[in-house]
């Protein structure tokens, strides 16, 4: 049996770092966390670092980036870094003076490589390596509460030991994040305290954040073994959204209790002994400070708020009908983790089956659930990437290839290299191209997808070799396939995936952003998991349906109509039960 | 001792290794150009991510690039004088201009494609 998270009666350290995947409660909990501490009379600055962050709705406060005292909590500080803002701007502050004195077509190039994750990696630990390490803060502040924690890339760049003192500073020729860094390397020292400060158990409590469900976890076990390699090791898990409403009221409330009873007795190894802690599900979103005082405490039954009417939307049977009819041969599901982005490439891919199509299903999924479904249709061939042996094997191939060439010394930082989120995105999509490649003569269904920064990425890269005389270490020829491929709208079809909750919106508005740029057109959304469209009568859950139809709606217009809309599904997702989907 | 400075394009990364294949032409100058420093003699590489400065300031490489724009790069100059443009130098070319001993170019006939002809007729190996 858990036990209530209850910060108060935790030894939590000065600096809190909250962390896991979108759409946990990081925000939530970072706050209720915050004012619990304040009402007690410490001194507290709330910082997110979250771009997608709903502070200034939870406080129901105009928040900046230097700090705003919440009226009603008069010992908290609230400040909002929004790390794409300071990407923006760090990206200005690189490619600004040279406007008007280098070409359109050279800015561009320069723009385009500080727009990747690095660049707002390293833009957010930067601005929160300030608050980490600033000794003025550290007087005023009791507590000093993260929302959102460095991922472990990020801080394995700024450790590399050798990496500032003889690379930067000596050779011309950075490895990518850490060339990056080179213009930043007066705040050397600052960077070294802040990571310093972050593995110092005396100093920092790191809050891993998950919900009790199969991928969260995955997640935060992931995050946990990082942090801990690294040195971070004051850990503790925090399980949010527990359901403990009355199980019997309902079938749905049932099988909310078992699937989450699974997770949790799944839970995986490297999270499994640390602290942990829960918080229930409320029925309530929490904003405004009276609700963020309860949700560490109690359930506040049903929202007084007014009942929004849902816009509209269609079924999935309807966008599978139009996939057909437009022919389409390429068709991705993309979206972050755990919307279901599997279970619905794997219900598209069945749709059209049934509608006489062949099919070709792939999947980066980790549980790789698809394998139930391959012996029992026809016309359907599944494949599935394992991510990790994807990355290993590039990982392997690049450095077969640098040791030719190069020096132990200059191998370390290829290494580093190697782990960036850039390499390990191409690996993958190497992968699938060459699935799509070799599949001409059916449909073929991805349920993962690059972002457009490697896909610009590529294109510019393509481009590039083809100035290059003699070509070395050519782009494979199914990536280069792919490319115009996916550009064609009328061959291929990206389907964005997200949820009815804050968090997953503003994501995939980012994602659809970076494919717009990428040349991609995107056209049909689909909201998963939704409880407006199931019969319920068990309170909690008829609050959580009326919370979420704002977020219907907003991609109703995002997407001009052009959304699916999927009810949260009692069963677990099999080959009998996946029909379900487009029934 | 000649000055040999290489301009190169704003990538991701230098190494080329988080790009979408591995730049073997990236590695080798990697390679080349501590060689000839570490041998005394005086090479430099500019990314244009981290020294656009350099870009501006060198009046050639700032006229080559207005005219021509980015597919220009990279361009190679030996002391000042603009000696290749659009392909990195071979390592030939910088054991010449160097005076340093570095790998030849055994595989300049090769085209990268491991062992069969990967039907690029420009690229001169087939």
């Amino acid at each position: 049996m858990l036990k209530l998270y209850e910060p108060a009666k935790l030894d939590l350290k000065k600096y809190i770092f909250f962390t896991g995947k979108g759409g946990v409660g990081k925000t939530s909990t970072a706050c209720a966390t915050a004012v619990t501490f304040a009402d007690r009379g410490n001194k507290v600055l709330l910082i997110s670092t979250d771009p997608a962050s709903n502070l200034q709705d939870v406080f129901e406060t105009t928040l900046d980036n230097k700090g705003v005292q919440i009226q009603g909590v008069p010992n908290l500080t609230v400040l909002n870094l929004d790390p794409i803002q300071a990407a923006y701007e760090y990206k200005e502050s690189v490619v600004g003076p040279y406007k008007g004195k280098l070409p359109e077509s050279v800015i561009k190039n320069m723009e385009e490589q500080l727009s990747g994750a690095c660049t707002v990696e390293i833009a957010a630990f930067n601005e929160f390596s300030n608050y980490l390490t600033n000794k003025e803060l550290e007087a005023k502040y009791d507590y000093i509460i993260f929302d959102t924690a460095p991922t472990g890339h990020t801080l394995r760049m700024l450790q590399l030991p050798t990496a500032w003192s003889t690379f930067i500073s000596e050779s011309q020729h950075g490895a990518s994040c850490l060339g990056q860094l080179a213009g930043l390397e007066d705040k050397k020292d600052m960077y070294k305290n802040a990571v310093n400060n972050l593995a110092n158990a005396e100093l920092t409590t790191l809050v891993l954040i998950a919900k009790p469900e199969y991928s969260p976890l995955f997640e935060a076990s992931k995050t946990s073994h990082e942090l801990k390699e690294l040195g971070v090791k004051n850990q503790i898990l925090i399980i949010n959204g527990i359901f403990e409403g009355d199980a019997g009221l309902c079938d749905i409330s049932k099988r909310l209790v078992e699937k989450q009873t699974t997770a949790l007795q799944n839970i995986p190894e490297e999270i499994r002994n640390l602290p942990a802690y829960k918080i229930p599900l409320r029925d309530y979103n929490v904003t405004g400070i009276e609700k963020i005082r309860l949700m560490l405490k109690s359930n506040f039954l049903t929202d007084s708020s007014e009942v929004v009417e849902i816009k509209g939307y269609h079924k999935l049977n309807e966008l599978i009908g139009y996939l057909h009819a437009q022919n389409k041969k390429v068709l991705f599901t993309m979206g972050k983790g755990g919307v279901g982005k599997t279970t619905l490439a794997a219900s598209i891919a069945l749709g059209l089956i049934a509608r006489g199509e062949k099919v070709h299903l792939t999947t980066t999924d980790p549980a790789n659930h698809l394998k139930l479904l391959v012996e029992s249709t026809e016309n359907l061939t599944v494949s599935s990437i394992n991510p990790e042996e994807a990355v290993k094997k590039y990982r392997q191939d690049v450095l077969e290839k640098a040791k030719q060439t190069m020096s132990q010394e200059d191998l370390s930082y290829i290494e580093e290299d190697l782990r960036s989120p850039c390499t390990q995105e191409i690996a993958i999509f190497n992968v699938f191209a060459s699935i799509v490649d070799a599949c001409d003569e059916e449909v073929v269904v991805i349920d993962t997808a690059p972002t457009g920064h490697t896909l610009l990425l590529l294109d510019a890269t393509e481009t590039y070799h083809k100035e290059v005389a003699r070509i070395k270490g050519d782009l494979p020829d199914a990536v280069k396939k792919l490319l115009p491929r996916l550009r064609n709208a009328q061959e291929t079809e990206v389907i964005i995936v997200t949820l009815p909750e804050a968090t997953p919106v503003y994501e995939a508005q980012r994602l659809e952003e970076d494919l717009k740029r990428a040349g991609i057109h995107t056209n049909w959304w689909i909201v998963n998991s939704s409880f407006s469209l199931v019969d319920t009568e068990q309170p909690l859950l008829t609050a959580k349906a009326k919370a979420e139809r704002m977020w219907i709606n907003r991609v109703y217009d995002l997407a001009k109509g052009h959304i699916v809309l999927l009810p949260w599904l009692k069963e677990n997702i099999t080959a009998k039960t996946l029909p379900k989907f487009f029934e | 001792m000649k000055k040999i400075e290489i301009f190169e394009v704003a990538l991701c990364c230098s190494t080329g290794v988080c790009g979408p294949s591995v730049n073997e032409d990236l590695l080798r100058i990697t390679a080349a150009v501590n060689k000839i420093n570490a041998s005394g003699g005086n090479a430099i590489c500019y990314n244009l991510n981290s020294n656009p400065d350099v870009y501006v300031k060198n009046v050639i490489v700032n006229e080559l690039l207005m005219k021509d724009g980015e597919t220009v790069l990279p361009i190679t100059l030996l002391d000042g004088i603009v000696v290749k443009t659009k392909a990195y130098p071979s390592n030939n070319e910088l054991a010449d201009w160097s005076g340093i001993a570095l790998s030849t170019d055994a595989s300049s006939n090769d085209c990268g494609c491991n062992s069969a002809c990967c039907g690029d007729s420009e690229s001169g190996c087939c």
